[in-house]
């Protein structure tokens, strides 16, 4: 009974049904009273007058009707809702191997991208920490190709005539690096700390304010001014504990008293060494700000390159129009002081370039890279579901039958898929955060703006946006795919068709072999990455980086940089030094240098050979040097190829001597020994005009980097050039019968006498040279690793994608194989088949993937070192792997092929 | 409302023990309540008909149309599980109230 009037409609017209209702009851009525005897015209009075007010009620119940139906769709659609939800999760739930797979295949695409894309979101896309980023450029010299190309720092006087007449620079600030030790207040030990002598327009130039105190006045600048700094915010956290009185507190940096005026805000630390070119020796980020003072002296220094600029475009200029301007000014200005025309100019490069240009090319290829996965692993997921929605035809056609609506079912598919899409979205947020920490541990230190790096809010809304979408467009592609399929038909068939829907077949197919042809690509990048980066760790630097320490000592310098008045001291401190370390029982040689190799330190300078025409202002040749002390070249084991290292004869006031690298004797001695010619070297600031003769050439050592080309260098004696910041190298001396060890044991012991000498100094930075050797090449290791695991990644999910597809083939023509053995076909003959079809479908990928790295490889080019992008090496050996896996995730369902049981395939059918 | 000059709620309660043996219309309700009650509780007929709605509304009647035996579309209310629930609270909340209400009547009147 109840059930009859449950399956009646309510009418949807409220105005009818209420009408009907009370005219039903009024009619009841009057026949009631005309029954009791009534006539029947009173009858009708009567009963109207009984019910009241006819339209006031109807009208009550009118709105009560609406109100209802308003509510009712409310919670109709609320509970439809909760029940896809409940179904989705059912039926995900019974189908757990499938759900499992679709999770973690979209999880990891989404986490890869989502992790590459953080740190490109922080190293490229997000607003340098600076008021109106954009505004900002940094102020070069540029060198003409002969002269070596690239951008040099200013010197003081070419700064000064740049900041005193261009006009579409506004606000321009040079700073330079300057290291400070900062001794210990109370028990703390000495610290080394990145600083920077900076002028104080900086701060007006990049927008920012000190949280406390204030900046420099124009007065602090003066020479003999008052000394004062400015502290980072971590530093005022770490070493104040964040007190409010730390203004006007005196500090000992590099055993002179500074008062400290202001605190940065948080977070800022420019110049950050990872932003600018390596050799600026810049700290990862600066703690401590000093002014930059310029002498009368110093603004006519031209030569002595070693400021940095940055400066803010005036409104309305650009960057173009800034950069004609400083090339006429160079034209001027390099004519005053006797440079031949076209060697140099200024050059105007925007600050965001500035901090992401070394590595923008590697991140750009790893976010294509990581593209190329996600898009596997949609894909396979399509695939995935494709294949699903098929097996569950009969489901959706038994549904339809029982009166599902097609809206319904789609939005039932779509709920699904969202569901598998935001499983897959949490995962993937998972491996973003834990992916893009590997990623930045790859790069210790080398990255730019690596601390503006973090999965935020965006990131999370980015993949979980990427979920969404992909639930929407997959649920809507398996809901067309059954749309196509009429109830009836699939009803009938019983759901198992002979061999499948072949246009279906063909596009999962063509789906595959996109995947193979994408993990192709990936293969061949990350080979040809490998390959280089093999290749570069085989480079011999020149040097034996095993077994030996370094760290840096910087002596005390004061505001100005004095090697007549306190070159002395820096010569007796260095030779007791090493001396000392020499003389220790684990050490077997020590020495020290001024421009550690592959550490980013580098010095430069024009020289002339004595006894050849002096050449013009500007075209004198370059070397590298370096100010070395004890036993330098034995503790580095850098072979000496003729003559003698530096010895006790070197004596400061012993004739001057120099030993320079082979590159230096193969470009200006060729065909004869070097040895007893005499250089007069323009670096030189301790020997005046006085030339130094060659005692011996050494082997040459990479200096910059693995991959770059070698130039000449020369290297001094600590003795007869002093100089106050060095690296000291202490190689151990391993025990009996050992070929290396860890030179970190002899730690502890070289502290104790550098503490001995000198209580108030810092060791810094100290690490196995074997680790600067690793830092050197990090970032290639990192693009090389990264682009190694999206391959496999690639390589990995196309297997999946193409197991299933010839695994669901095979399930689909289990009849088609049947017969086909009733037929006489040998088992031969069925793995032939399936082998063939996964075959075809690798063959067809891997041809495309191979014209896809042809055509796409070429942008690696400037990451490789020494190698053809179009290696067919790397190319072969990519088409053979993804050949080999895929004969192997073929092969598995062929075997199941083989088990077809013909007898009971045609008793079924 | 509509001329009800009954107790607050009591026409509600009638409505659902009318139903309590099965769907009725709701002319069928109201004569039931107009029998049983003697007349005493006299309803203003018309005023059944928004409370039936707003009973169907909170759910605790559902309503079908359906044909009467002289073959005529009516419009039947059925008890729902919740509507039974909520007659059984409701009569049981009534008789605490019509009996505490006579005590007080009889003290008085003493």
């Amino acid at each position: 009974m109840k059930h009859t009037f449950r399956l009646s409609e309510t009418r949807p017209d409220a105005r009818r049904d209420v009408s009907d209702e009370i005219r039903f009851h009024l009619d009841m009525r009057t026949q009631e009273l005309i029954e009791q005897g009534m006539p029947a015209d009173e009858a009708l009075r009567e009963a109207q007058r009984q019910f009241g007010d006819v339209a006031a009620i109807e009208a009550e119940c009118r709105d009560e009707r609406r109100a209802r139906t308003r509510e009712r769709g409310r919670r109709e659609s609320w509970r439809g809702l909760s029940m896809d939800l409940r179904y989705a999760l059912r039926s995900l739930r019974t189908n757990a191997g499938f759900t499992l797979a679709a999770v973690l295949t979209l999880g990891l695409g989404i986490g890869a991208a989502a992790a590459v894309f953080t740190v490109v979101d922080g190293v490229l896309l997000r607003p340098l920490p600076y008021a109106d980023p954009s505004r900002l450029a940094m102020l070069w010299i540029s060198s003409a190709a002969s002269q070596g190309g690239g951008e040099l720092p200013l010197s003081s006087g070419l700064y000064v005539e740049a900041r005193d007449a261009v006009k579409d620079l506004s606000t321009m600030a040079a700073f330079r690096s300057w290291p400070f030790v900062l001794s210990g207040e109370s028990n703390a030990e000495p610290e080394q700390i990145a600083g920077a002598r900076t002028e104080p327009t900086l701060f007006d130039a990049l927008g920012v304010r000190p949280v406390l105190g204030r900046t420099f006045t124009p007065d602090e600048t003066r020479p003999g001014a008052t000394r004062v700094v400015l502290i980072s915010y971590s530093l005022w956290q770490r070493r104040f504990g964040g007190a409010r009185d730390v203004l006007g507190r005196m500090v000992t940096l590099s055993g002179e008293r500074y008062s400290i005026i202001g605190v940065m805000p948080r977070g800022f630390g420019f110049p950050r060494g990872a932003e600018l070119p390596a050799g600026l020796q810049f700290g990862p980020r600066t703690d401590v700000w000093a002014p930059l003072a310029f002498t009368e002296e110093d603004r006519r220094n031209y030569g002595t390159m070693n400021l940095s600029a940055v400066a803010r475009l005036a409104p309305g200029v650009t960057r173009a129009a800034a950069q004609a301007e400083v090339d006429a000014l160079a034209t001027r200005v390099f004519k005053e002081i006797g440079f031949p025309p076209g060697r140099f100019g200024y050059a105007i490069v925007g600050l965001e370039d500035q901090a992401s240009r070394t590595v923008r090319r590697g991140l750009l290829v790893l976010l294509g890279a990581v593209g190329f996965v996600l898009l596997i692993a949609c894909t396979n997921v399509a695939n995935l579901l494709i294949a699903r929605t098929a097996a569950r035809e009969r489901e959706f056609a038994v549904r339809a039958a029982l009166g599902a609506g097609r809206l319904r079912i789609v939005r039932q598919l779509v709920t699904e898929n969202i569901v598998l899409a935001l499983g897959g979205a949490v995962v993937g947020v998972t491996i973003a955060i834990w992916g893009s920490r590997v990623m930045l541990s790859l790069v210790p230190g080398s990255l730019p703006r690596a601390e503006d790096v973090a999965v935020d809010a965006r990131v999370v809304a980015f993949t979980c946006a990427v979920g969404i979408v992909a639930g929407v467009a997959f649920g809507i592609a398996s809901a067309l795919h059954i749309a196509r399929r009429s109830v009836a038909a699939t009803l009938q068939s019983g759901g198992t068709r002979l061999t499948g829907n072949t246009r279906q077949r063909f596009g999962r197919r063509l789906i595959v072999a996109a995947e193979v042809a994408l993990s192709v690509v990936l293969l061949v990048g990350a080979g040809l990455l490998a390959g280089s980066f093999a290749r570069l760790q085989h480079v011999t630097p020149g040097f034996d980086p095993n077994d030996v320490l370094t760290g840096n000592v910087l002596l005390p310098v004061g505001a100005r940089f004095d090697p007549v008045r306190d070159g002395p001291a820096w010569r007796q401190f260095f030779d007791e030094l090493t001396a000392r370390l020499d003389a220790l029982p684990g050490v077997s040689d020590a020495g020290a240098v001024s421009s550690l190799p592959l550490s980013g330190a580098v010095e430069s300078g024009g020289f002339t050979i004595d006894g050849r025409p002096r050449p013009a202002p500007g075209e004198s040749p370059t070397a590298d040097y370096s100010v070395v002390s004890g036993d330098y070249f034995a503790a580095m084991r850098i072979r000496v190829l003729a003559g003698r290292t530096f010895d006790g004869r070197d004596r400061s006031d012993a004739p001057g001597v120099v030993i320079v690298n082979r590159e230096l004797a193969r470009r200006h001695f060729p065909g004869m020994s070097p040895i007893g010619q005499r250089l007069r070297t323009g670096f030189d600031f301790s020997n005046g005009a006085s030339p130094r003769e060659i005692i011996g050439v050494v082997d040459d050592v990479k200096q910059t980097a693995l991959d770059a080309q070698t130039n000449p260098a020369a290297y001094v004696p600590e003795t007869q050039m002093a100089y106050p910041f060095m690296s000291i190298v202490v190689r151990a001396k391993c025990a009996a019968g050992q070929t290396t060890c860890d030179p970190t044991v002899i730690l502890p012991s070289v502290r104790r006498e550098l503490a001995r000498l000198d209580g108030t100094l810092a060791l810094s930075n100290v690490r196995p040279l074997s680790s600067v050797f690793a830092d050197s090449i990090a970032r290639q290791r990192f693009s090389m690793a990264v682009l190694g695991v999206f391959a496999t990644l690639a390589l990995l999910l196309a297997l999946v994608g193409l197991y299933g597809v010839i695994a669901l083939s095979v399930g689909q023509r289990r009849r088609e194989i049947g017969v086909r053995m009733a037929l006489g076909a040998q088992p031969r003959d069925v793995l032939a088949l399936v082998l063939g079809e996964g075959m075809r479908v690798t063959l067809l990928g891997v041809v495309i993937g191979l014209a896809g790295a042809f055509a796409l490889t070429r942008v690696l080019r400037s990451l490789l070192f020494d190698m053809s992008t179009t290696d067919p090496r790397f190319f072969a050996s990519a088409a053979f792997l993804v050949g080999a896996v895929s004969l192997a995730a073929t092969y598995i369902p062929a075997r199941r092929a083989l088990g077809v049981d013909a007898t009971s395939v045609l008793r079924d059918a | 409302m509509a001329g009800s000059d009954l107790f607050t709620g009591t026409l509600d309660i009638l409505i659902l023990k009318a139903l309590t043996w099965g769907p009725r219309h709701g002319y069928a309700i109201g004569r039931w309540i107009r029998e049983t009650t003697e007349e005493v509780l006299a309803v203003q007929e018309g005023a059944l008909y928004p409370a039936l709605h707003r009973l169907e509304r909170r759910g605790v009647i559902s309503e079908a149309w359906g044909e009467t035996d002289t073959g005529r579309q009516a419009k039947y209310y059925t008890l729902t599980a919740a509507g039974r629930a909520h007659l059984r609270a409701e009569s049981a909340r009534w008789t605490a109230y019509s009996r505490a209400v006579t005590r007080a009547l009889a003290v008085s009147s003493a």
